[in-house]
């Protein structure tokens, strides 16, 4: 084990629920075990938005600070690909090394316009096309591998196995630290995870795997199909309770002068039916027409 | 992209008595929401309506089998599983689904609410709890939460309150769930797989009360209340994530409780079969 004078930065981002913390745990442990000090940091709790989860962990023979500033992680890890992308300028531009899953959760944010045939501003550039612009990078498809070990659940293990070749720790010191988080029961597959990650990520400096090559540019049309939006309010059977005003994502209706739901702003409605599904006077009806832009079909 | 329309396209008017509408309801009650997802489930299973029995006690839950385009039947209070049971009974053809309010079901009716659960005849009981006696003018109900104000309760609730899942499962029903109304999808999709079901069925709907139990107790009108419903359950999906339980002593919602129990009206028509065919013989 070569002697780490400067503190070393390892950033691990992920959606809430995924395992982030478990991930810096592990590393965190291994770290003390090797004589090191540890200062770990994170936000936590928004599971239940699926919202982001990052957590820092520096260690080093002494540590001051606890966060990671801008373009200083040495490694960034995330279980989920978006997110590594919104962290990607924390990297140490030149020598950091990026880790992310393929696995795609796409978080509200993403679809920045939710007009109709708006397009998704989830990550435009293909796996391949980030990995070209860092300095080491792994775009890996932990979740598939993991699945086909039999516990998708190890998926953040295959995560550690590849972390684990960006550091300089004895495979028999990771090995010791995961089996302290995980089931006892699932000890032995998170071992073979372990193994898979790691040998995954030996075979050179940068790498995509084949099930994720290609993948995210196909999504940017996934809002593509406009749609024709008729929105009916029954006026006679609305008691102007205020849930479809409240619940309307696009807040394009509005309670008139005699109390009754109207349709104030209809360029601004989705289709989403959100309205109507929550109307628990059954007051409005949406009528969604897909309309084919003519032009755009090749005849048939 | 079709199928993802058609999937969501429900046209609530084909299955209610549009003579009847508007229906009684107060503004903002969640009884209607928890209805259209119940009849999105029957509309989205191909339940023929002249095969579709619904049955409901006292309450403002029981005014919903009113509006029902079906066959259905307006029993007395507490009593609708009594009703059902019987029906279910008489006629297997029937897809049988009882409309009950906490205090309908858990009060009043609790005793049948055991039985039904003990004895797993195929019927689906859909528990609307609001917390509340609401057209009775707003008396406590066993679902009551602790402290809150009620017409019989002027100065808040000591009572502890029954877990009505808990108190299905262990009675013996082999299907239970809970589900808020604001999750309609969920909620469509519980209601789905209870209607499937072979055995007893129960579900428990948590709906708002705004014009009584919400004024009462500062809860906001209906949008706030839906949306505290919402975020103080403990969703299924988060149940078991790898870091720290999710809300912990909070209320789960989701399926419960899916088992596979020996059906009662099976077991009662063997059993009768069987007699008849001795008495055949001699
Ligand atoms: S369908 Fe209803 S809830 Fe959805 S955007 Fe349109 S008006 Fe709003
Ligand atoms: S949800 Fe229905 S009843 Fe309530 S204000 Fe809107 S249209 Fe009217």
């Amino acid at each position: 084990m070569s002697e780490v004078a400067t503190p070393k930065n390892v950033l691990i981002v992920g959606v809430g629920g995924q395992g982030v913390i478990m991930v810096s745990k592990v590393l965190a442990q291994l770290c003390q075990n090797n004589g090191y000090e540890v200062k770990q940091s994170e936000v936590h709790g928004m599971a239940k938005r699926g919202g982001g989860v990052f957590s820092h962990v520096r260690f080093g023979p002494k540590v001051w600070s606890p966060t990671i500033p801008e373009g200083e992680a040495d490694v960034l890890v995330a279980l989920e690909w978006a997110e590594g992308l919104r962290w990607i300028n924390y990297l140490k531009p030149g020598s950091g090394t990026f880790i992310a899953d393929c696995q795609r959760i796409v978080p509200p944010f993403a679809c920045r316009n939710r007009g109709r045939g708006a397009e998704a501003t989830y990550a435009p550039q293909t796996p391949e096309e980030i990995i070209e612009q860092v300095h080491a990078g792994f775009a890996i498809d932990a979740t598939t591998m993991a699945t086909n070990l039999g516990n998708l659940r190890a998926a953040n293990t295959v995560l550690l196995g590849a972390l684990s070749t960006a550091l300089d720790f004895p495979e028999e010191d990771w090995l010791e630290s995961i089996s302290m988080f995980v089931p006892p029961a699932s000890i032995e597959i998170n071992r073979e995870a372990f193994f898979e990650g790691r040998a995954w990520a030996m075979e050179s400096d940068k790498r995509v795997d084949e099930t994720a090559a290609g993948l995210h540019k196909a999504h940017t049309d996934i809002h593509n199909v406009d749609i024709d939006t008729v929105v009916e309010i029954t006026e006679e059977w609305c008691k102007g309770c205020d849930i479809c005003v409240k619940m309307c994502p696009e807040r394009c209706l509005r309670m008139n002068d005699q109390l009754i739901a109207e349709l104030a702003l209809p360029d601004l409605c989705t289709g989403c039916r959100m309205c109507e599904w929550l109307c628990p006077d059954f007051a409005i009806k949406i009528t969604n027409t897909p309309v084919t832009p003519p032009a755009l079909e090749p005849a048939e | 992209m079709k199928d993802h329309l058609n999937e969501n396209e429900f046209n609530i008017n084909e299955y209610i008595r549009l003579d009847q509408m508007p229906h009684f309801l107060c503004p903002g009650c969640g009884h209607g929401i928890a209805l259209r997802a119940l009849l999105w489930a029957v509309h989205q299973l191909g339940i023929d309506k002249d095969k579709l029995a619904i049955v409901s006690g006292i309450g403002c839950s029981g005014r919903l089998s009113a509006y029902v385009d079906a066959n259905t039947y307006h029993t007395t209070h507490g009593r609708p599983l009594a009703y059902a049971t019987g029906l279910a009974l008489a006629r297997p053809d029937l897809n049988v689904i009882v409309i009950s309010g906490d205090g309908d079901c858990l009060a009043i009716g609790g005793n049948h609410l055991i039985h039904a659960c003990r004895r797993n005849l195929n019927m689906t009981c859909m528990m609307l709890n609001n917390e509340i006696y609401g057209m009775t003018g707003g008396q406590v109900s066993p679902t009551t939460s602790g402290d809150r104000y009620t017409t019989t309760t002027p100065a808040g609730n000591t009572e502890p309150v029954f877990d009505a899942c808990a108190l299905a499962t262990a009675a013996g029903a082999s299907f239970v769930g809970r589900e808020v109304t604001m999750q309609i999808i969920a909620l469509r999709d519980m209601f789905k797989k209870a209607l499937v079901h072979n055995g007893f069925s129960f579900v428990e709907v948590i709906s708002d009360c705004t014009e009584i139990y919400g004024r009462k107790n500062d809860l906001g009108a209906s949008p706030e209340m839906m949306m505290s419903q919402k975020s103080t359950m403990r969703p299924f999906a988060y149940r078991n994530t790898v870091d720290v339980p999710f809300r912990p002593n909070a209320m789960k919602t989701g399926v419960l409780t899916e088992v596979d129990r020996p059906e009662y009206g099976n077991a009662y028509r063997e059993m009768t079969a069987g007699l008849r065919g001795e008495k055949g013989g001699t």
